[in-house]
């Protein structure tokens, strides 16, 4: 078990590394610096800014620099819009809420998905089955920057039950509509592996013998089939989580949350590169460790997983 | 025994006329999508889409960047559909014409979608059966950096991208090919590896044939069910790729739209009333990628060898 963790942070960490130097890479390959105007700067300050910001040293010692502020201190340096601001204030100010209304997403999503998913499978070709089938079609194609208008249409336009947005330190009224628009089409995703997957363990020789034996038709499935049932949908999470911290874009725009999305898309509209450079570094090594997680977890659960 | 020579005959003759033919994989395959009524209803209304985005502007009165003068400034009033101004869809919120407007946002979808796929055909189709045919360390290398690649997160790096090189359709490609081919790398990798010990390799390799011949020549046709089942599905995931790009207006600029960009003009503009700007683009969105998605699956029960 451990030698099967350390062999995937052994993958994990030189990821994040490739990460941190593509990314930077980049930037650095992007036509115009980041004090590029329309009105160009004079020679003299434009120096005494590269010099502040360090940009008139050699690339490597620049990007050796940044790598050894991420890693060492967690430091992303400063903004190079906001001039009082560093990239980990703003990143401090929009993850907290991002985060909040992501779990509670993502609790949502996975509690709603799995229990829709095993009851599509128990009553399989019935009303329910096709219900659950219809739902997962329907939530595919209806992705979170269509449901997000749809939403606000309903309920603040028409009904007048929700604030139209804002974010209020997350109290309910506030977190109803980006969790629903976040979590459906994840939902969806889910019921349909769980559905698929659950189906196909009914079928097993071990839930036959578990009938066979006269055990109650919920402890079958309580105990003998929603471990293995489980296992697709846990292998789905990894790439779930980052799909959803993407989808925070669509919802703080439209929701006024102010989460990170908001950083995401105000700093690539105003080419503030080290925010953005820091935002897809700090998705980039969540996503890592989340699926870091699952693979270790997945080990953990399925026993067939060699190590 | 008594042998009536009239009554065999009259046996053997409906025998003879049912000469078994041979089937193809295809043929079968074929025959097996047309009895899905999901799949067959989702291959027209794709056709029938298609159709319209190519060839619906010889119904169009209005072309897509004229600014109708008589409904400017009154959209929500007078932008409405009707028949009677040639505003099949109303016009959005500058009086273009919708319906020219959606057949063009339609015609970019498709294509980003269909590009995006091609680009993950050819690419990830060598890419995985290279790596799967030649295997030991190439593959585990090989397949490493598309585990690698497939860490880091797209959707940022594409908008990191378009900020940073500009808003072109050029580049909303190059970032989509970029991410595209990775999944369909692995699925036909692994599909390679089941064939490479057949027969027909063994014996394309001991007649000398080169790696790469055998590749392209005994490998890959093989492939092509599952590269088709799998192409199918990604159209519509490319398609959602460029809407969430367009809607965050780093997609495609300006006098060209899609999809994409509609519904979020269409979103936006939603308070003022104009609920045909949202509606029009949204039904076309929706039917688009219901259609495609069904013929998926339908190829997938077709085709995939693995649910027969």
């Amino acid at each position: 078990m451990f030698s099967y963790i350390a062999k995937r942070l052994a993958v994990a960490v030189p990821t994040l590394l490739l990460l941190i130097v593509l990314s930077f890479l980049l930037m650095h390959a992007a036509p115009g610096g980041p004090f590029t105007q329309e009105r160009a700067l004079p020679p003299q300050i434009l120096a005494n800014l590269e010099a502040k910001y360090g940009l008139d040293q050699p690339l490597w010692r620049q990007l050796a620099s940044y790598v050894w502020g991420i890693v060492a201190h967690f430091d992303f340096g400063p903004s190079f819009i906001y001039k009082d601001r560093t990239v980990n204030e703003i990143i401090a100010q929009g993850f907290p809420v991002t985060l909040h209304y992501g779990t509670l997403s993502f609790l949502v999503a996975v509690l709603a998905g799995v229990s829709l998913g095993i009851c599509a499978a128990i009553y399989h070709n019935s009303w329910l089955d096709y219900l659950a089938v219809g739902v997962s079609i329907g939530a595919q194609v209806l992705p979170n920057f269509v449901m997000a208008p749809i939403l606000l249409l309903t309920f603040t336009y028409w009904l007048r039950w929700l604030p139209g947005g804002g974010w209020e330190d997350g109290q309910w009224p506030y977190l109803v509509m980006p969790v629903i628009a976040l979590s459906t089409s994840f939902m969806a995703s889910i019921a349909r592996i769980t559905r698929a997957s659950m189906l196909e363990v009914l079928t097993s020789n071990h839930i036959r013998t578990a009938r066979a034996k006269g055990l109650p038709e919920r402890q079958v499935i309580l105990r003998h089939a929603l471990k293995p049932a489980l296992l697709p949908v846990l292998s789905y999470l990894g790439p779930a989580f980052v799909t959803m911290i993407t989808g925070s874009v669509v919802v703080d725009f439209y929701f006024s949350t102010g989460g990170i999305g908001k950083s995401f898309v105000d700093s690539a509209l105003n080419r503030d590169y080290a925010v953005m450079l820091g935002i897809t570094i700090l998705v980039g090594a969540l996503t890592i460790l989340f699926n870091l997680v699952v693979d270790i977890l997945y080990a953990w659960i399925d026993p067939k997983i060699r190590y | 025994m008594i042998t009536d020579k009239a009554r065999l005959q009259r046996f053997g003759d409906p025998m003879a006329g049912e000469e078994v033919r041979g089937r193809s994989l295809w043929a079968d395959a074929r025959r097996r999508f047309m009895r899905n009524r999901a799949s067959l209803g989702g291959a027209i209304i794709l056709v029938l889409i298609t159709f319209l985005a190519l060839f619906g502007d010889v119904l169009a009165v209005w072309s897509n960047e004229e600014l109708d003068f008589a409904v400017m400034g009154q959209v929500a009033d007078l932008g409405g559909p009707s028949i009677a101004n040639g505003h099949y869809f109303g016009t959005d919120d500058l009086a273009r014409d919708l319906y020219a407007r959606t057949l063009q946002g339609t015609r970019i979808s498709l294509m980003v979608g269909i590009v995006g796929a091609a680009i993950a055909v050819v690419v990830g189709t060598l890419y995985g059966a290279v790596s799967g045919y030649v295997g030991g360390r190439t593959d585990q290398v090989m397949m490493r950096i598309v585990d690698i690649l497939l860490a880091i997160p797209f959707m940022f790096v594409i908008i990191l991208l378009l900020v940073m090189f500009g808003r072109s359709i050029l580049m909303l490609f190059l970032g989509i090919g970029l991410l595209s081919w990775l999944n369909m790398a692995r699925i036909v990798r692994g599909q390679t590896l089941s064939l490479k010990h057949r027969e027909f390799v063994e014996a394309a390799r001991a007649t000398g044939v080169p790696s790469f011949t055998i590749i392209l020549r005994h490998i890959v046709p093989n492939l092509l069910g599952i590269v088709a089942v799998y192409a199918t599905l990604l159209v519509p995931e490319m398609i959602l790729i460029e809407s969430f790009i367009s809607f965050l207006g780093l997609g495609v600029q300006e006098p060209l739209t899609s999809l994409g960009a509609l519904i979020s003009e269409g979103a936006k503009t939603i308070y003022y009333g104009t609920l045909w700007q949202l509606g029009f683009p949204l039904v076309f969105f929706v039917l688009t990628l219901f259609a495609f998605f069904f013929v998926g699956d339908g190829l997938r029960d077709a085709l995939d060898p693995k649910d027969r």
